[in-house]
């Protein structure tokens, strides 16, 4: 399945077209609105480059200089169309992170500088979000539109900082491969390691990133790490009230979900009812539910407990039963049968890999 | 800088921002809670400019911050210019 990244329902598989289009939706103006055309202001502002840059780069723009490989609305049929849609989403939301990093490498900015700026905590400063209404078949096409407009946005400003210097085209070119270079899951690979060696479950709950470094998995900067343990008596779930605090240097992509205002809100209003509407989570009434709102130094993720009828199997096999929203909150780990349908019906676990600052 | 606070102390959060900094949510000002964990001082570079303030993971219960009644509770990060020290008894 393409949506490889978190842009996937927090319910249905892919039979449920609806769910996949409000995902891709929901992440798509995300992505527009809180990272990419705030980060375009960011640098006007400050000079790094003008609108007349991009005016420029537009009129040069020809097919054979372009960055990205343009797309085309693609698709014999619906699931094909919004897997491709997914995908395509995908390349846009690798694009940003690509430019994002380029573009201030050699600035004094820092994240928060971000938060205020898009307007995490002021409505004043917010981009408006664009509103999706219609049959399904009218969004796929407005979908289609937008990202073709969007991506060009992008190819226009990846060739404005070619031109002003800022990058060259050599480099990133060389980012870009490396931004596609598979590589497992860490999430899975981190709790399977947790449910199997109970020394390093230890020292991962009371370290944080240092047992993460000792494993050698690939982690950023992004403040301190806490992973709080799902047990008998305690179901854990994570939010960010304030924006959208993940630990992605670790984790990848951000589900749309955990970004959207209606979890943000409801889940330190009323947690049970909470995820039992959005994820069809009933926690049981022995259990504790405590919910972490976190803050940009400190990250959190959950580690859920181990699924019954798992004993005897190897870490990787563990590791497939490990979803992005376990470590959410947002569910359990799959049970083997559950896995096993879940591969049938095309909605594996997710592993997500890139998130742009 | 040394913590003010330590794991179990009842503390309650501002109503009114300290600092001018917004990174506390308004649905805990002004609410009472306990220090749950104790971070010090972190050192995050790439997220904000200059040093904050110690930080504290406060456990709050559900039904101080939202009008649910389930016994379940909200931890949240806060930095020690929020909070003010409260009498156990109190």
């Amino acid at each position: 399945m393409s949506g490889k990244h978190g842009h996937k329902p927090f319910e249905g598989h892919m039979h449920d077209f609806e769910a996949h289009i409000r995902a891709v939706e929901e992440d798509l103006e995300y992505y527009r609105a809180k990272r990419f055309e705030p980060r375009i202001f960011y640098l006007i502002r400050r000079g790094v480059v003008t609108f007349s840059d991009l005016l420029n780069a537009r009129v040069a723009l020809k097919r054979s200089n372009q960055f990205f490989k343009p797309r085309k609305p693609q698709g014999k049929n619906i699931e094909a169309r919004v897997r491709y849609l997914e995908e395509w989403l995908d390349e846009y939301v690798k694009g940003i992170a690509l430019v994002s990093a380029r573009a201030v490498e050699a600035m004094d900015m820092v994240t928060e500088d971000n938060r205020k700026e898009r307007g995490d905590y002021d409505d004043f400063f917010r981009f408006k979000k664009k509103e999706h209404r219609g049959t399904l078949e009218e969004r796929m096409v407005s979908l289609e539109q937008d990202l073709t407009n969007y991506q060009e946005l992008l190819e226009v400003f990846v060739q404005a900082l070619i031109k002003r210097g800022w990058s060259t085209r050599r480099e990133l070119k060389e980012s870009w491969k490396q931004l596609h270079e598979e590589r497992p899951w860490a999430g899975g690979v981190i709790v399977a390691k947790a449910w199997t060696d109970p020394a390093f479950k230890q020292a991962l709950l009371s370290t944080g990133r240092e047992a993460l470094r000792e494993m050698g998995v690939h982690q950023g900067k992004v403040g301190k790490l806490v992973v709080v343990e799902n047990t008998d008596k305690v179901h854990n779930v994570v939010v960010c009230t304030l924006c959208s605090c993940y630990p992605y240097d670790i984790l990848g992509d951000t589900p749309w979900w955990y970004k959207h205002e209606s979890y943000r809100t409801n889940i330190v209003q009323n947690p049970r009812a909470c995820v039992k509407e959005m994820f069809q989570l009933e926690i049981p009434a022995a259990k504790e539910v405590q919910v972490y709102d976190s803050t940009s130094d400190v990250r959190y993720f959950v580690l859920p407990q181990r699924p019954a009828g798992t004993e005897g199997m190897s870490e990787e096999e563990l590791a497939k039963l490990v979803t992005v929203d376990s470590l959410i909150g947002a569910g359990y780990a799959l049970e083997p049968s559950q896995q096993k349908k879940a591969m049938k019906l095309g909605a594996a676990p997710e592993s997500p890999r890139v998130r742009p600052d | 800088m040394e913590s003010k606070f330590k794991v179990g102390d009842a503390v309650s959060v501002a109503s009114e921002n300290p600092t001018g900094y917004p990174r506390t949510p308004r649905y805990i000002r002004g609410k009472r809670g306990v220090i749950g964990l104790v971070h010090g001082v972190l050192e995050n570079i790439r997220d904000h400019r200059g040093i904050h303030n110690p930080l504290y993971t406060v456990r709050f219960d559900l039904s101080e911050v939202s009008t649910c009644h389930d016994q379940d509770s909200i931890w949240v990060d806060v930095h020690e210019e929020w909070l003010s020290g409260v009498r156990q008894d109190s």
